[in-house]
């Protein structure tokens, strides 16, 4: 079902990666404007990948800044991630993967895997309105940074285009108004799809260890507690509906737990529905999954 | 994600561009640009380097380490001028999780998931991982000039 030709069609890069909004109402300059002063002011803030950003000059040992406004809820996802994995999800991942290569300049050239600092909530704190570490370390929100910047820009689209909207920031997507059909990406051919979803007023994560990936298993996805990038899960997707609050930032988180043991029961907790493919093929599925899978008996 | 079965010990040598296509999560990322022989200790000790994107068929053996057990599976990958045709992979990589907590967290299983094209669902739009920027695909490009050489 390919989107009435009355849909406009806005595409940017931000962030690393590309952005589609489709709106029925037209985007006046001023909303664009608006957006991307949004996603910019997100990305000074959050990115491990630019020196002047906030988290880079508390890794440099500046040690506490004014508390950005998503740090709250963010973090307090990751206080609910790290517990449910058992510490495999970690704010303070972003060292260890710096080690692994994927970090500022994109040297991806690893150094021998190391964990990130365990006990990050007795390092990190975002009380009295400072975000403070104890300690000089680099912060990482992947695991649901950009959900929750989708979470921000569908806001202010909606409260400026009435009708129909697709915020797609390339793997991380939310849905008002008209449902959506959505292909689940091969992750180990993008020209395929292991199944298919339609939502409306929901949120859809997807992660996958296939694009973000630099060689001999060296991937962005990596447990916390080795610094070791994982390897039984390699794709997974999550979807919240908007009623969840936070859908879309927490969407993200869930992609990013189903890489782990207790992922499916955090997403449980939350009320999200999810599928994920293990390195072999097979493909679990939350229970009451909407999606339709193409296993083994429907190849065409 | 499934390597050729190293010693622990020989992990911890820096990775050289051209060990970095040997891993089976290598060969699949970067699709079309090569693979190397993965014949066990043999593959990790020459790196690979040499005779990128030769066809054939290539079988390795993986282990990795999960929190509770050590698991293996067998992978064998088709190559056919340069670009991934078939991948097998043979064996049981998850631990079993408890009956209790599949039934009320986990739904259901499938069999190995082949897929559809793309172009025959009808679907409006993709969802897979993000698309990458220009700076990680030209360090990608970097790495895989180096590893054919």
């Amino acid at each position: 079902m390919n989107p009435p030709t009355t849909l406009h069609t806005w595409r940017f890069e931000a962030i690393g990666t590309a952005w589609e909004i489709q709106t029925s109402a037209l985007l006046g300059a001023e909303t664009r404007a608006e957006v991307a002063a949004l996603i910019a002011d997100f990305d000074t803030t959050w990115s491990r990948f630019r020196p002047d950003s906030l988290v880079a000059r508390l890794a440099r040992g500046e040690g506490s800044v004014p508390v950005p406004r998503d740090a709250a809820d963010m973090l307090a996802a990751y206080a609910a991630l790290s517990d449910a994995t058992g510490g495999a999800v970690n704010p303070l991942v972003g060292g260890a993967l710096e080690r692994l290569g994927y970090g500022p300049g994109y040297r991806l050239t690893a150094q021998q895997a190391a964990p990130a600092p365990s006990g990050w909530r007795q390092i990190v704190s975002w009380d009295a309105g400072r975000l403070a570490l104890r300690t000089p370390a680099t912060l990482d929100v992947g695991a649901l940074g950009k959900g929750r910047l989708v979470d921000l820009v569908i806001a202010l689209v909606a409260s400026n285009a009435p009708g129909d909207i697709v915020v797609d920031a390339s793997g991380d997507l939310a849905v008002r108004g008209a449902p959506v059909r959505i292909g689940l990406e091969h992750p180990y051919d993008p020209a395929r799809a292991i199944g298919v979803v339609t939502i409306a007023d929901a949120a859809l994560s997807a992660s996958a260890t296939n694009r973000r990936a630099w060689g001999d298993g060296l991937h962005h996805v990596i447990d916390a507690r080795t610094g070791e990038p994982v390897r039984t899960v390699v794709a997974t997707w999550a979807i919240a509906q908007s009623s969840v609050h936070d859908a879309a930032m927490r969407a993200d988180a869930i992609a990013t737990a189903l890489f782990f043991d207790g992922g499916p029961r955090l997403a449980h907790e939350w009320g999200i529905e999810w599928v994920r493919m293990l390195a072999d093929g097979r493909v679990e599925y939350s229970p009451g999954s909407t999606a339709e899978l193409f296993s083994g008996a429907s190849v065409e | 994600m499934i390597r050729t079965a190293a010693p622990r010990s020989l992990r911890s040598t820096p990775v050289r561009p051209g060990a970095a296509l040997a891993g089976v999560a290598g060969i699949l990322v970067l699709a079309g640009c090569g693979a190397s022989p993965a014949g066990g200790a043999a593959d990790t000790a020459d790196g690979g380097s040499s005779a990128a994107y030769t066809d054939g068929t290539y079988t390795a053996e993986g282990s990795y380490q999960t929190p509770e057990s050590i698991e293996t599976i067998e992978v064998t990958v088709t190559l056919a001028e340069g670009v991934i045709e078939d991948v097998e992979v043979v064996g049981n990589p998850t631990k079993p999780e408890s009956e209790e907590y599949q039934g009320r967290f986990i739904g259901g299983i499938s069999d190995e998931v082949v897929g559809k094209s793309i172009d025959e669902i009808n679907v409006s739009r993709v969802a897979g991982s993000s698309l990458t920027s220009g700076g990680f695909n030209e360090a990608i490009e970097q790495i895989k000039t180096d590893a054919a050489a």
